[in-house]
């Protein structure tokens, strides 16, 4: 296990190249640069601005600087939109604000998914089925542009309960909405996979044996049944919980919350370049880390697989 | 007393189109540390029928009759009744030892809870006792394999595994559900050797379930022969086989391959077995049967003709005696 972890890891870097190589052509042929702007600049300040920025360099040259500088000095380079602040900054200051609701909406969306999906497998056709399969419909159907204004308008205009936007790290009224609109549609599917997966595991021929050894049904769920079931759902989870820590750009944007899901948008919209090569990189480097985890947590799962 | 008595148990599945009749009108009884066989072929609802008597139906069956064990009825009864029957009186053991164990938890882990659970003992002696249950399967160095999990045993170590398991409690009855048929030929005899002598050494009875009517000749003292959900014929073994007073069992019994004899064709029974979705209003069997008559659009009752044995059928039985000179 421990040979495979660092087999992982070491492919990693190559791919973690592949994928800054790419990202970086790419955005270098998606037209415009970071000083386009409506009136152009003169024709003496551009050349000035991009030799600052080393824009004037051959392409092979930008992307061997950007390199060296992430791994000598971990440093993603200064914004070119924002001059006083680095890529290293707008992350520092963005991520962790993602990070927390993220997480949370996470956490919210496995846990109330999985009970559920499990809930409407064991009551299969009963009325319980049927509301929790309604309930992760509205909420499949509801997407976060339109739960957040709705939570917007009932918890902040009607009821005045909650702060309508912003973010703070010290007072969790600030983090509930944007944790209930991220998070729904994610319960949603997690709900509707983990009944799927909960029904075939039930009708498989070891739930019939622990119940023929007078197992009783909630030690049947949770012990025999349970774990098996949340295969599907692990293998889903992995690429759910980076984009879910990573933000979202109507999160951000809606209820201001500073995190990077709107400095990734912006950045593309800006041709940011510095930052939108440092958010994809951190983005890259999460989905594999998930992976990982993901395929870790199979093997704990399941003792066939071996690595 | 009787240690199972089943009457009147029918077994109903609802599905989209249809109510299929799996088993009707069954009534049978195990004796202490007896062994009963049921023979009948895929779709004759032997399996259902010991699926109803463990309350391990399916989601859209439903059983109604009776059943009971030393007197208690255990059909139908709440969650919590027979959860304590399973394992402690009746444990089961299934066709599929590939896919029967949880392939999820050590072998250790699995038997060890029903030891917890039923007879609340320690972990620590669950385990100890699970191995000695292990030994007595005759699974070599049960010690250092009880750790193990399923996928790590051959498919004969499964099946004692499952074998060791379900006799953990000391059940009284013991329900094989073609307990060798997923096996090679040399395991199946081992398994069958092996639940003999287990069945002796703890004194349980045994209901076996099967198709192949050579385990039935060499583990069983009675027999009922099974066909469209409903008994055909019940009787011990030995008369049975000698001198079977059902054409059906007549037509199974000379379906047997012989190696002494040179005929080229195997005998088969002519016909497909009836759509259980909807029973004929007559004997079942009646569209494949070679002694049938006018009688046989009524549903001949299941009736003594000798002391112990029971046949379903109007044919008489010189006529069927004859039959089987005929062709043995």
């Amino acid at each position: 296990m421990f040979a495979f972890i660092l087999r992982r890891l070491a492919v990693a870097v190559p791919t973690l190249l592949l994928l800054i190589v790419l990202s970086f052509l790419l955005m270098h042929l998606a037209p415009g640069g970071p000083f386009t702007q409506e009136r152009a600049l003169p024709p003496q300040v551009l050349a000035n601005l991009n030799a600052k920025y080393g824009l004037d360099d051959p392409l092979w040259r930008q992307i061997w600087n950007y390199v060296y500088g992430i791994v000598v000095h971990f440093d993603f380079g200064p914004s070119f939109v924002y001059p006083d602040r680095t890529v290293n900054q707008l992350i520092a200051d963005g991520f962790p604000v993602t990070l927390t609701y993220g997480t949370l909406a996470f956490l919210a969306a496995v846990l109330v998914g999985v009970t559920l999906g499990t809930l409407a497998a064991i009551r299969q056709n009963g009325w319980l089925d049927y509301l929790a399969v309604g309930i992760s419909i509205g909420a499949q159907v509801l997407p976060n542009f339109v739960m957040a204004p709705l939570l917007v308008l009932v918890l902040t205009l009607w009821l005045g309960w909650l702060p309508g936007g912003g973010w703070s790290f010290s007072d969790p009224s600030f983090w509930i909405m944007p944790v209930i609109a991220l998070s729904t549609s994610y319960m949603a599917s997690i709900a509707r996979i983990t009944r799927s997966s909960m029904l075939e595991v039930l009708g498989s021929n070891h739930i019939r044996t622990a119940r023929a050894k007078g197992m009783p049904e909630r030690r049947v769920i949770l012990r025999h049944a349970l774990r098996p079931a949340m295969l599907p759902v692990v293998s889903y989870l992995g690429p759910v919980f980076v984009s879910m820590i990573t933000g979202s750009v109507v999160i951000d944007i809606y209820f201001s919350t500073g995190g990077i899901g709107k400095a990734f948008v912006d950045s593309a919209l800006n041709r940011d370049y510095a930052v939108m090569m440092g958010v994809t990189i951190l983005v890259g480097a999460l989905t594999i880390l998930f992976n990982l985890v993901v395929d870790i947590l199979y093997a704990w799962i399941d003792p066939k697989i071996r690595y | 007393m009787a240690l199972l008595e089943i009457r009147d148990l029918s077994v109903r599945f609802h599905t989209h189109d249809a109510e299929v009749h799996a088993v009707s009108d069954v009534g049978l009884t195990v004796q202490p540390g007896e062994t009963l066989g049921i023979v009948g072929e895929s779709g004759s609802g032997k399996s259902q029928l010991a699926f109803a008597v463990m309350g391990l139906l399916a989601r859209n069956g439903q059983a109604s009759g009776s059943v009971r064990l030393d007197g208690q009825e255990i059909l139908n009864a709440p969650p919590k009744v027979i959860n304590r029957v399973r394992a402690e009186k009746i444990a089961m053991i299934f066709q599929d030892p590939m896919t029967s164990l949880n392939p999820y938890m050590r072998v250790s882990d699995q038997m060890a809870e029903v030891l917890v659970l039923h007879k609340g003992l320690s972990k620590r002696a669950a385990v100890a006792e699970s191995v000695r249950m292990l030994d007595a399967v005759r699974i070599p160095d049960a010690k250092g394999r009880v750790r193990l999990y399923p996928h790590e045993f051959s498919g004969g170590m499964r099946q004692r595994v499952m074998i060791a398991m379900a006799l953990l409690c000391r059940p009284k009855l013991l329900i094989a559900d073609e307990p060798t048929t997923a096996l090679d030929v040399t395991v199946q005899a081992q398994i069958m050797t092996l639940l003999s002598d287990l069945q002796r050494d703890f004194g349980m009875a045994m209901m076996l379930i099967t198709h192949d009517l050579g385990v039935v000749a060499g583990s069983c003292s009675r027999v009922a022969v099974m066909y469209g959900g409903r008994i055909r014929e019940l009787g011990p073994v030995g008369p049975l086989f000698a001198d079977p007073a059902h054409p059906y069992t007549q037509g199974l019994l000379s379906a047997i391959p012989r190696i002494d004899t040179d005929e080229g064709e195997l005998a088969v029974i002519p016909g497909q077995p009836p759509d259980m979705s909807r029973p004929p209003q007559g004997c079942a069997f009646g569209p494949r049967c070679a002694y049938r008559r006018g009688d046989c659009d009524h549903r001949p009752p299941l009736a003594s003709f000798a002391p112990d044995r029971w046949r379903a059928c109007f044919a008489p039985l010189a006529e069927l005696r004859a039959g089987t000179e005929t062709h043995p």
